[in-house]
């Protein structure tokens, strides 16, 4: 630790003063620093410094926080809310199969390795809210121990953060307690979310922060700190990249301390340098590197195509394995090549063209954008004169500037524009574009269209000049009308089978009007010629273009979500968000009232306070003496603020969808200004008495609160009634789907753990659950139940009369076999000694023996017929008479219960509770709808691994969206 | 450009000794030798200022009026405007996103010109001649406003104490510069909020020069007028809130330094200040800014394209209102059609039923189907029944309010609509809706009562087409939902109908449509006056919808550009075209300017940043006469340009680089003032003063007939593209388009 001794401090000047919006209270602070140091050997932060007591009271917060958040871990004990994405992603990266998540990687990495270490092996699948994890033996404790792990090592840091920025440590110790019963970090760390690494990661960054401020200059420490500090911002900000506000924050408050060092006349200029060079290395260089070498170790992690293949460019998706190959093709284009032109700005695809006609413009055929290889995407490269055709002549490259006619192969149409509004986007400066023509036809002026290589954007070298696969973009302008080819992400209609529209356009944006050459193939060229192939492309490319595609994605992310709240709402704490609701238990992100009020209410003293001090000292009032409480407790509390405003206003101008846990981190600061705030209270209140007592009544309010809402943290019972009065703002826990009483719990559990001993049918009893997990849906029980007991009324008689008659039956039959056996064993008896005589005389003896026995049984049987039929006619009899007393009651029982069984039987599905949806489930669909209508890529369907070949999709081919989400290949 | 000017620092900050008629004694006081030369000078300064003024205006006029009758064709946003003037005219009722003062001035203009409003603009390219508009009468407004502009930014350089080439280079900047005279004569809004914009700053600069004459007539006079500018701005377009920001900004430094203990105001004359302050700039603007909406609906008292806009309410204060005729008191037991607001379909039912399982595996009830349709259809009449059938004699006449419990029956299959906790076809997790025969009406009444709710919170007779309700299920509180989703083929590819949970959600509003078969005597329609309707509640529904469109205005444009390219001129916007001539208006400021704009900017910032880094380390390089006038008059226009471009950088909507007029005004400011301090004041410091006078002047003169030559060459230049003539060929159309400047008829 740092201070060695006071001489040596004033030398080397403190790296940084704690800023302070004021500029002259902290000059005063630093006058009075050198003062004291001068006067005292102390150092002035020692009392900073990390005590035994300060051990003692960690330990105890340490034991506190671990019972706390993995409290019943194991509990639900199926997939809750986000799990279906972070396990899902989880499971990606351990079979390594590519997807795209709008997240930086970090987190993810670190729960499939945890998942992984734990024995996950990927077979399970996440595929929705409430899927079961104890039948396929998921090691989801593992996984989840791990943000309850970080959970806990973020009430440390919270601890230690505070005694660095000078709070006591009695009051540290209280603002860790109550930031452990907070129960919305309790409810978001035992889960597995980004949250809880986000969070603990971004306590180390200000640990580290404070920490680096309160060390001299250039000692060994300091370093330390400063790497840490940019090591925790890496991390945060690989994990999500809410950690760029906290960048933002280090940021500023980095820039603060430089400004007050340069002006520090006794610090040299060279000093000042050093000061700057070595954060700009530590706050700048190393979160970068890390950010990077995160995706780096994504990327080879994450080398097999997958799902999320088809966000990425062409070339991205080659260098991903089992990824349907795109075969070499000829360098060189040539007038007669067959080539296929894909569109370098959207992911929409090829060019193509199909046998469909547009529906309205001039109904002409189609072209339009497809994302997938197909013979329709295929182009013959004419020459433009009219009537030209290819010929053997010698082959002709298709320079810059010349003019060409595309000939869509198995149409025999060219690519045609004219002065006709094109379907979806009908303004005035669009022009339609289809495929016209027939066999035979020579075609047109409007065929015509001007290749304008662009010679920024190709390769250098001949592509520059010439037309070349893959290296060169061009342009294609129609002559005729000087529009240019053009697509942008706008679906057509389904007609068009939602393919993107293709326009061309004058004065279009450049970059939509970008095109390239894919594949290439030429009759008259021999296999030696030069062939060209994507560029596997760089590590360095490829994280560009998958920020890139983040960052668009997650600007598009704008569909609105049941549970998505706005900014404005979350000091206040005016809704949650329903995690998971099953067997009449939830999980509820809530947090704890109390604390959340009262950090919001000690932000806002704060600031008026602050703006009332600074009015008050330009009227000339002297209220920040150096040293005093107050000017302790302004330095001490404004970078906190600072940081809640950082991680808290930008919420504003983001148009996507945002939830209250994007408030945690604003909150985490917000808990750091209420401990400063007590630890200011502290300093004022001189009675030890009073102090601990109204810090024991703040903690048994804060214990009191969290108790009350645990129910929706542990998923454990809770009754009707007391949820209904625990509800406040908009809170919209549903207290329909808790039973009335405790007891009822008792049972239900007991009742189902029963059934799955008895091993009923786990479908019926999911069915069951269905109905009654929802006590709306119990209704339609209730509603068939009478009825049903109606039928059952009915049928109970006539039940009994059945039964009374089998009874009589068997009675009859009963007799009938009484009868016959003595007959029959007389029978038994009597042929015995006749068959044993026959045996004893052996084959000659048979015949005789048969002719003995002959007789003999005829006679038995003569004896036994009368008897059975006599026994049959009763019985017969009895039956018609049973039955004639049954049949009016039963057909009118049965034709009472039809229309009720037909209506009771198949219970209709109730009305689910609640979307299995959060942020990230919403995005799959979001994204499809994002990127097929607005701005980036249409949806494709992902191509399968097994086979290497991408199947010729025939006409009519509609993209399915379920195909993404679904990655069973 | 005449005689040269001594700097005469009008603008005093703090130390330098204030009000002008000490700014002539410390002149005195500067040497006795030179007093008798300064005075002169001052008084030739004077002269030569109403000089340089008179030309300026003569050449802004000539500039904006040169051949301000072609083309005599609707161009661009003139489809807009001077459709909007035709409807004041004709006084029908229209929407549109910006506030009413700049419109009702054009409007004014075809009053006086006696236009009865007859064309309405329809398209880009059609004729004036053939329609008889006086579209040169209706041009010469903006024009004059653009003309104007140039001596307005002339004399706020001259306020400010800069020199008069500097003025006269600010002054230029504006005057020959091709966005400005483009947007400035045509039928557009800008022209009128440039101008106020260069008041407001105007007034301003007059309002602080008086700071020591506080309360005094001429100090009260500037800030009265600047808080009239200001409402001219905000009257204008909602981007005047950019000049509030300005000028609110400076008002706070001011009134910061006047809070100041150690200038000896006791808080009571501190709070005069502040309140004269808010009365001028923020309550008098926002009044007056009523006054233009209040205007606005006194002249828009018909019906018009813009009803359906707003409120039923609204709609009858309208004459002629289409709902003032149809709206009709609904009774118990009529039958009725139900719409849809947002999708405008009929609430329908058929002898249909939903199927037992969907694809999903989930069982529907299998109850009769509910959908809506758009079509008219005889299943789409309902009849509305009160909870309890009343007696037979007493079903006449019976009106239904809001906040009635009511059922409704399908008349043609003579079932009751209901909904259920069963899982909607398409929704899961919304509620299906079905109907019932009557048979079991009774068992199951529950689940058939809704409750209307109207949509303005009262409880009042519920009348067709202007009633909007919310229809809400009693016991399992859903609303009646439908939305642009289309069931499947057992549909026929109708609707999805279902319920709601979250009812208080916008699109969750019907409406009674019509009463069939009306027999009574609300069948005819009385004439009536139009309600009226108190005026600010009119004012915040209208204000309410146009922050909704305006936020709603983010489908992409192709002329859209983004806030980065607008300073470096990277493309402008083509307003009209003529294929036959090759002629074309394309919107594009002066390259030149506008890259002197930028770097003088830059310049500025730069100098800012030196500044306080070397004062930091207690190494002061500019002298503090100096540093106010950078700190103080540029920074001032800084903050100005500054509040009157970034916030662009927030905004979601679709942007144009004509955005940037007004932020490009304040440049042309700040411009100015640089050329001023490096051809004039950063030498001052370091060389003995008198010596270098004329070497200064001279470099200053130069320096700035330099500029302007270019300007004029830039801007002759590109003329042709901003007076729509003549023609060019395809080379000099090909030689016009710079960076990313795309025009017509280039190949």
């Amino acid at each position: 630790m740092a201070p060695k001794s006071g001489k040596k401090k004033s030398a080397s000047i403190p790296s940084s003063v704690s800023p302070t919006p004021s500029q002259s209270t902290t000059s005063m602070k630093v006058g009075t620093k050198n003062n004291t140091s001068k006067v005292v050997v102390k150092g002035p932060y020692d009392d900073r410094k990390t005590t035994l007591r300060d051990r003692i009271y960690l330990t105890i917060v340490f034991l506190f926080a671990a019972f706390i958040r993995t409290y019943k871990i194991y509990y639900p004990t199926s997939v809750v809310f986000d799990e279906v994405h972070f396990g899902g992603f989880a499971r990606k990266y351990i079979i390594g199969r590519y997807f795209m998540d709008v997240h930086p990687p970090l987190a993810k990495m670190l729960f499939a390795a945890v998942g992984y270490l734990a024995g996950y092996d990927g077979e399970f699948l996440f595929a929705a809210i409430g899927d079961d994890y104890l039948e396929p033996n998921v090691p989801y404790v593992p996984m989840r121990l791990f943000p309850a792990t970080l959970g806990v090592f973020v009430i440390g840091l919270f601890y230690l953060t505070l005694r660095a920025s000078g709070c006591k440590s009695g009051v540290a110790f209280l603002g860790a307690m109550l930031l452990t019963i907070e129960n919305a970090l309790v409810t978001q760390s035992r889960l597995i979310l980004l949250d809880s690494p986000l969070i603990f990661f971004m306590a180390l960054t200000i640990y580290a922060q404070k920490k680096f401020e309160i060390q001299s200059a250039f000692s060994l420490d300091w370093y330390r700190y400063l790497c840490l500090t940019g090591l925790g911002l890496g991390a945060t900000v690989s994990s999500k990249w809410y950690g760029l506000f906290t960048i933002g924050w280090v940021g500023v408050l980095t820039v603060w301390q430089l400004w007050f060092i340069l002006g520090d006349l006794r610090v040299s200029a060279f000093k000042f340098v050093g000061h700057f060079t070595a954060r700009a290395i530590g706050l700048i260089a190393i979160p970068i590197v890390f950010y990077m070498a995160m995706f780096f170790i994504s990327f080879l992690c994450l080398s097999n195509t997958g799902d999320g293949a088809s966000f990425m460019s062409p070339a991205f998706q080659q260098s991903l394995k089992h990824a349907p190959v795109i075969p070499d093709s000829p360098a060189d284009i040539y007038i007669g090549s067959q080539i296929s032109i894909r569109h370098v700005n959207t992911q929409g695809g090829y060019l193509h063209s199909h046998d469909h006609l547009y529906v309205g413009g001039s109904g002409q055929q189609q072209v339009t954008l497809y994302p997938h290889r197909d013979t329709n995407n295929i182009w013959l490269v004419e020459n433009s004169e009219i009537g030209g055709t290819i010929d053997d002549s010698p082959l002709t490259h298709i320079e810059d500037g010349m003019l060409i006619k595309l000939k869509h192969v198995t149409s025999n149409r060219r690519l045609h524009s004219h002065d006709v509004r094109p379907p979806v986007t009908e303004q005035d400066y669009q022009n339609e574009v289809s495929a016209y023509g027939y066999d035979g036809f020579d075609g047109d002026a409007n065929d015509i269209f001007k290749v304008e290589i662009v010679k920024s954007r190709s390769a250098k070298g001949p592509s520059q000049d010439r037309l070349r696969t893959i290296e060169s973009q061009f342009q294609l302008v129609h002559v005729y009308s000087g529009c240019v080819l053009f697509s942008h992400n706008v679906k057509l209609p389904k007609w068009a089978f939602e393919q993107q529209e293709v326009t061309c356009v004058k004065g279009p944006t450049f970059e939509n009007t970008l095109w390239y050459v894919e594949t290439n193939t030429h009759p008259n060229l021999g296999d030696d010629v030069e062939k060209i192939n994507y560029k596997n492309p760089s590590f360095l490319s490829k994280f560009v273009e998958l920020n890139k595609v983040m960052w668009r994605v997650n600007a598009g992310l704008t569909e609105s979500h049941h549970w998505e709240s706005r900014p404005e709402s979350w000091p206040l704490l005016k809704r949650g968000i329903n995690f998971w609701v099953k067997d009449h238990r939830q999980v509820y992100l809530l947090g704890n009232p109390i604390i959340w009020w009262s950090s919001s209410l000690a932000i806002a003293v704060y600031v008026v306070f602050k703006i009332f001090a600074i009015l008050r000292q330009q009227r000339g009032f002297k209220d920040f003496q150096s040293g005093n409480s107050l000017s302790v407790f302004d330095s001490g509390v404004g970078s906190f603020v600072i940081g809640w405003a950082f991680h808290y206003f930008p919420s504003f101008i983001m148009e996507r969808q945002l939830f209250l846990h994007h408030y945690l981190c604003s909150l985490y600061f917000a808990c750091l200004v209420l401990t400063q705030t007590f630890n200011y209270l502290a300093v004022r209140i001189s009675l030890p008495l009073i102090k601990r007592s109204l810090a024991l009544i703040f903690f048994a309010l804060s214990a009191a609160a969290f108790l009350w809402y645990s129910p929706l943290i542990y998923a454990t019972p809770w009754t009707k009634s007391l949820c209904e009065k625990s509800k406040f703002f908009d809170m919209d826990f549903d207290c329909n789907s808790f039973l009335d009483t405790y007891d009822a719990y008792k049972e239900y559990d007991e009742a189902k753990a029963s059934e799955i001993i008895n091993g009923e049918g786990l479908l019926e009893s999911n069915l069951v659950e269905q109905v009654q997990g929802n006590v709306p849906g119990a209704q339609v029980i209730k509603v068939v139940e009478e009825p049903v007991a109606e039928v059952q009324n009915f049928i109970e008689p006539a039940v009994q009369i059945v039964e009374e008659i089998q009874q009589g039956i068997e009675g009859a039959a009963k007799q009938a076999q009484e009868l016959a056996q003595p007959v029959a064993e007389q029978v038994v008896e009597a042929v015995k000694p006749v068959v044993e005589q026959a045996q004893e005389a052996a084959k000659p003896v048979v015949e005789q023996a048969r002719d003995a026995v002959e007789p003999v049984v005829e006679q038995a049987q003569d004896a036994i017929e009368p008897v059975v039929e006599q026994v049959q006619e009763t019985a017969e009899k009895a039956i018609e008479q049973i039955q004639e007393v049954i049949e009016p009651v039963a057909e009118q029982s049965v034709e009472d219960a039809k229309p009720i069984i037909e209506q009771a039987e198949p219970i209709p599905a109730p009305v689910a509770d609640r979307e299995p949806v959060t942020e990230e489930f919403h995005r799959s669909s979001v994204v499809i709808e994002v990127v097929t209508s607005n701005d980036a890529e249409p949806v494709e369907s992902v191509p399968s691994v097994k086979s290497d070949v991408q199947p010729l999709i025939p006409e009519g081919h509609i993209i399915e969206p379920e195909t993404i989400q679904h990655d069973e290949l | 450009m005449g005689s040269t000017s001594t700097p005469v620092n009008l603008k005093q900050r703090k130390k330098v000794s204030p009000s002008r008629a000490s700014t002539t004694e410390s002149k005195k006081g500067a040497g006795e030798a030179d007093e008798e030369k300064i005075h002169s000078e001052i008084i030739n300064d004077k002269k030569n200022f109403k000089i340089a003024l008179i030309v300026i205006t003569v050449l802004a006029f000539v500039s904006r009026f040169y051949r301000i009758t072609y083309p005599s064709q609707v161009v661009f946003d003139e489809v807009h405007f001077g459709k909007f003037a035709s409807y004041y005219l004709q006084r029908t009722y229209f929407f549109d996103l910006h506030p009413p003062f700049a419109k009702l001035m054009i409007a004014a203009v075809g009053y006086l010109v006696g236009y009865n409003g007859d064309f309405k603009f329809d398209n880009i390219g059609e004729s004036y001649i053939t329609n008889n508009v006086p579209y040169v009468a209706y041009r010469s407004l903006p024009a004059i406003l653009g003309s104007l502009t140039v001596p307005i930014v002339f004399l706020t350089m001259k306020e400010s104490g800069f020199s008069l080439p500097a003025s006269i280079l600010s002054a230029c900047l504006i005057l020959f510069d091709n966005a400005h005279v483009g947007e400035t004569r045509l039928i557009l809004l800008d022209a009128a909020l440039i101008i106020s914009v260069a008041l407001s700053i105007y007034c301003y600069v007059r309002f602080s020069k008086l700071r020591d004459q506080v309360f005094s007539y001429g100090w009260w006079k500037w800030l009265v007028l600047t808080g009239i500018s200001l409402s001219c701005v905000i009257s204008t377009k909602y981007v005047g809130v950019f000049t509030f920001v300005t000028i609110g900004l400076a008002v706070s430094i001011d009134l910061w330094n006047l809070l100041d203990i150690r200038k000896g105001l006791t808080l009571k004359e501190f709070s005069r200040h502040f309140v004269a302050r808010t009365l001028a700039l923020i309550v008098l603007p926002f009044c007056i800014f009523l006054f233009w909406f209040w205007v606005h609906f006194a002249i828009l008292t018909k019906s018009g394209p813009g009803d359906s806009f707003m409120s039923p309410e609204f709609q009858e204060t309208l004459g002629d209102n289409i709902l003032a005729r149809e709206a009709k008191l609904i009774n118990y037991y009529d039958i009725v059609t139900l719409k849809h607001k947002d999708l405008g379909a009929f609430l329908h039912s058929h002898n249909y039923h939903y199927p037992l399982r969907y694809d999903d595996g989930r069982i529907s009830s299998q109850g009769q189907q509910v959908t809506t349709i758009k079509e008219a259809d005889i299943s789409n009449q309902w009849q509305i029944l009160p909870p309890q059938d009343f007696a037979e004699d007493l079903r006449k006449g019976v009106p239904v309010s809001g906040g009635q419990t009511i059922r409704l029956r399908h008349v043609a299959t003579d079932t009751l609509l209901l909904t259920h906790d069963v899982a909607s076809p398409l929704i899961s997790t919304n509620q299906e809706f079905t109907t019932i025969p009557m048979s079991q009406a009774i068992e199951k009444q529950k689940d058939t009562l809704f409750n209307i709710k109207l949509i303005n919170g009262m409880v009042e007779p519920l009348k067709t087409k202007a009633g909007l309700l919310r229809l809400v299920h009693e016991s399992t509180n859903v609303a009646l939902w439908t939305h642009d989703v289309q069931l499947p083929d057992w549909a026929f590819n109708q609707y999805d109908v279902n319920g709601n949970k979250n009812t208080l959600e916008a699109s969750n509003t019907w409406f009674f449509d019509e009463i069939i078969d009306l027999d009574d005597d609300r069948k005819v329609w009385i004439p009536k006056e139009p309600k009226s309707m108190p005026f600010l509640k009119k004012y915040f529904e209208l204000q309410k919808q146009m922050f909704a469109k305006n936020n709603a205005l983010t489908n992409s444009h192709p002329y859209a550009s983004t806030p980065i390219t607008w300073p470096f001129l990277v493309r402008g916007v083509s307003f009209w075209a003529n294929q036959t001539d090759r002629e074309q208006i394309y919107f594009i400021g002066n390259y030149f300017g506008w890259w002197l704009e930028i770097a003088a900017i830059m310049f500025f910032v730069g100098i800012i940043v030196l500044d306080q880094l070397t004062r930091r380390r207690n190494n002061n390089v500019l002298g503090n006469r100096t540093r106010s006038k950078i700190y103080n008059t540029i920074g001032f226009f800084f903050v100005g340009w500054g509040a009157h471009y970034f916030p662009f950088f927030l905004m979601g909507r679709q942007l144009f680089l004509h955005h940037y007029l007004p932020a490009h005004l304040i440049a042309a400011l700040i411009t100015g003032g640089m050329a001023d301090l490096v051809f004039l004041e950063l030498e001052y410091l370091e060389f003995n003063r008198a010596s270098l006078r004329t070497n200064r002047n001279k470099s200053l003169i130069i320096g700035v007939s330099i500029f302007i030559g270019a300007l004029i060459a830039c801007f002759v230049f590109f003329a042709p593209l901003t007076y729509g003539t003549p023609g060019l060929s395809i080379e000099g159309i090909q030689a016009r388009q710079w960076l990313d400047v795309k025009l017509h008829y280039s190949k």
